[in-house]
């Protein structure tokens, strides 16, 4: 037992050290290419922020793959939520306003895309552990919901003309570190908490290595499979908010396409797609690897169309090389 | 190690590649001007964007363009990226007008400033600053002219809408877009105005898209098949698609007299080259001509102007004078910022006029 635990704390570093390398690498030829020039503070910081958003899909989906689970409607929940949260905090004056002529207070908005998260959260859960609904199905169906419930909601109309001091929650500052930068700070850090030093966070890498071994030594894997999509859901939610603060507006494009910008980056961060391996730090440093080579090609003007092509590549790269180390264990 | 090795390289080789690619093409002590774009997917911007890059290769401008992929957070971290660089004069189409103040107050920030094609700026944006302009057509125009296009058929054919009663098949762009939204509100008031009662008999977006607007027609003519008289979309693309089904579903007369071989007229927007292919071929009845070049050169003359002169306004761009008197869609309905918006007219194009455009 002891060595078998020594063995997978083993890959586990040797997989984040990967990624850091892999990251370090990119950060070295970004500077060389852009002589320095990428790497000022301001180019920093716009990275973080660009990338601040993704971070909080990426830590919900990032538990998610850790019990072998997958999330496809990651994109439209937090469209949805971007909306809801931006319905309750219009300007009371703007007559195309959803809810026209009334002010909420500032919990309001936050309270309500995160409460919409969560139920989406809990709906997907509910349907993967108790329905048995294979993830990618489950959430393909929850993904279309999603969609549609935004469009009813909106009447497909942008939600824009939002109040200042819920612009303020995302483009305010402390000092010169953005809030944005430091709410990632504090989510990763309770992700992490959770993960390594609760029962409940323990339990998900055990689902995912081996759910009837987890079910034969107590636990309780329906349980648990709910609340790591309520948990992500909750994250969902979180982003929702904080994407429709910076943005100034949501509408039915907003976040299209997160999901697999998410799930991108927590793999090439050395999260396994075989379920059971994963880290806070490691999915971090993918959403952060992948931000990199969007900001380097933008920084450089790489045409749109090659973008695609590389991180393509890069997807790859990192599934081919996770599953080839994985396929030996099983 | 040998796996980090490996995949450093392959990393490494795609890096460089692309990206040495990517800065070659940089210059040093010339004029500069950012170009931030919705989405290269689309006909009309992707010519709208061929066309900057040529007037930037004429004047030997540096042009650097982002392509915001449809995504407005993109957009804005695009925005970020080339300020931090040392542009402060840009074209933009925006992905959306509710952005645009922000955008506007970033550059003013930075001490420069812009022109807006395509999706129209907010009012607010364009008070900002006076260096900030609209070089665009409004969309409730497109709309009004697809409206004229239709009265001018049922005029000559009145059999073919009696009692004035239009039962449409309507494509729509995608949801929330504002052209989606002003072109169809600028079909409807025209319509109605000219004493016509409209009816849709489906109304339905296909998402700008050629393939998703046959396949909802396929779908709509098994449903509604003999109840309708009219097929209007929102862009060429779903208009072709629309022809497309009805051929296949054999709704044809082969009469082109009335100017279309199809039992129904079929009206689209944008003017591409397949669009006029299909006129030429009868298929498609008209569409409303979306000038990418005259959009296009308009904003990049004012960008260009600012750059080298420190500000456009009050001059003439591509032969266009501002706006003297306000119109009814945003932001050129607001008095205060009139004389920053340069209006590029919209052309109705039907069997009169199609073939200048070939």
């Amino acid at each position: 037992m002891e060595t078998k635990k020594l063995l997978s704390d083993g890959k586990r570093i040797a997989s984040q050290y990967t990624t850091w390398v892999t990251f370090v690498g990119l950060l070295l030829l970004l500077s060389i290419l852009t002589k320095g020039n990428a790497l000022k503070w301001n180019s920093i910081r716009n990275l973080l922020i660009a990338e601040s958003v993704r971070s909080f899909a990426a830590l919900g989906v990032g538990m998610i793959i850790i019990t072998k689970g997958i999330d496809l409607s990651i994109g439209y929940v937090v469209c949805l939520t971007a909306s809801v949260a931006a319905s309750f905090a219009q300007n009371p004056d703007y007559s195309s306003a959803i809810y026209a002529g009334q002010s909420f207070p500032l919990f309001v908005p936050i309270v309500a895309a995160v409460a919409a998260g969560g139920l989406f959260g809990l709906f997907n859960g509910y349907l993967i552990a108790y329905g048995k609904l294979p993830p990618f199905i489950a959430t393909l169906g929850s993904m279309s919901i999603a969609k549609g419930l935004q469009l009813i909601y909106t009447k497909a109309a942008v939600v824009g003309s939002l109040n200042q001091n819920f612009k303020n929650i995302s483009q305010g500052s402390v000092g010169p570190v953005p809030n944005l930068i430091i709410y990632v700070i504090i989510a990763a850090f309770i992700v992490w908490v959770f993960l390594r030093h609760t029962r409940q966070g323990t339990h998900f890498y055990a689902i995912g290595g081996n759910s009837q071994a987890a079910r034969v030594s107590g636990i309780n894997v329906e349980r648990d499979l709910m609340m790591v999509y309520f948990y992500a859901g909750l994250l969902y939610g979180i982003a929702g908010t904080l994407l429709a603060s910076r943005l100034g507006l949501a509408n039915s494009l907003t976040a299209n396409g997160m999901e697999l910008d998410a799930i991108a980056a927590v793999t090439v961060g050395g999260v396994s797609q075989s379920g059971g391996v994963g880290t806070v730090s490691g999915m971090m440093i993918g959403v952060f690897t992948m931000g990199l080579i969007n900001y380097g090609m933008s920084f450089l003007g790489v045409d749109s169309y090659y973008q695609q092509l590389v991180k393509g590549f890069i997807i790859i790269v990192a599934v081919y090389f996770d599953m080839k180390k994985y396929a030996r264990r099983n | 190690m040998k796996k980090m090795v490996a995949i450093l390289l392959v990393l490494a080789l795609v890096c460089t590649g692309i990206f040495a690619q990517g800065s070659s093409e940089s210059k040093s002590g010339s004029v500069k001007i950012g170009a931030l774009i919705r989405n290269l997917n689309e006909q009309f911007v992707k010519d709208y964007a061929d066309n900057l890059r040529k007037l930037a290769a004429e004047k030997g401008v540096e042009l650097n363009l982002q392509d915001a992929q449809g995504d407005v957070a993109r957009q804005l971290d695009q925005l970020n990226t080339l300020i931090t660089q040392g542009y402060k004069y840009f074209v933009i189409i925006p992905q959306d007008t509710s952005a645009t103040e922000q955008m506007a107050q970033q550059i003013k920030a930075a001490g420069g400033g812009a022109s807006f094609s395509n999706i129209q700026p907010s009012v607010e944006a364009l008070k900002v600053g006076k260096d900030f302009y609209l070089a665009s057509s409004p969309e409730l125009v497109a709309g009004q002219y697809q409206a004229q296009i239709i009265d001018e058929y049922f005029t000559k054919y009145p059999a073919k809408a009696p009692n004035k009663v239009l039962n449409i098949l309507y494509l729509q762009g995608q949801l929330g877009h504002p052209a989606q939204i002003s072109r169809e509100a600028g079909l409807i008031d025209t319509l109605k105005s000219l004493g016509y009662t409209v009816n849709f008999i489906a109304r339905d977006t296909a998402d700008w898209s050629p393939d998703k607007a046959q396949e909802k027609m396929d779908t709509w003519l098994a449903a509604h098949r003999g109840k309708f008289n009219l097929v209007v979309a929102q862009n060429d693309g779903m208009a072709l698609g629309a022809v497309e089904s009805l051929i296949t579903n054999g709704l044809v007369d082969n009469d082109p007299s009335d100017g279309t071989i199809l039992t129904f007229p079929v009206i689209g927007i944008d003017a591409t080259a397949d669009a006029l292919n299909s006129m030429d071929q009868n298929k498609l009845y008209a569409t409303v001509l979306q000038d990418s070049v005259g959009q296009s050169s308009t904003a990049f003359e004012l960008a260009y102007a600012m750059a080298t002169k420190g500000t456009a306004y009050g001059m003439t761009a591509w032969g266009i004078a501002p706006a003297k008197e306000v119109i009814s869609e945003a932001p050129a309905n607001d008095a205060a910022v009139i004389a920053q918006c340069y209006l590029v007219p919209f052309k109705p194009v039907t069997k009169a006029n199609y073939k200048d455009l070939m």
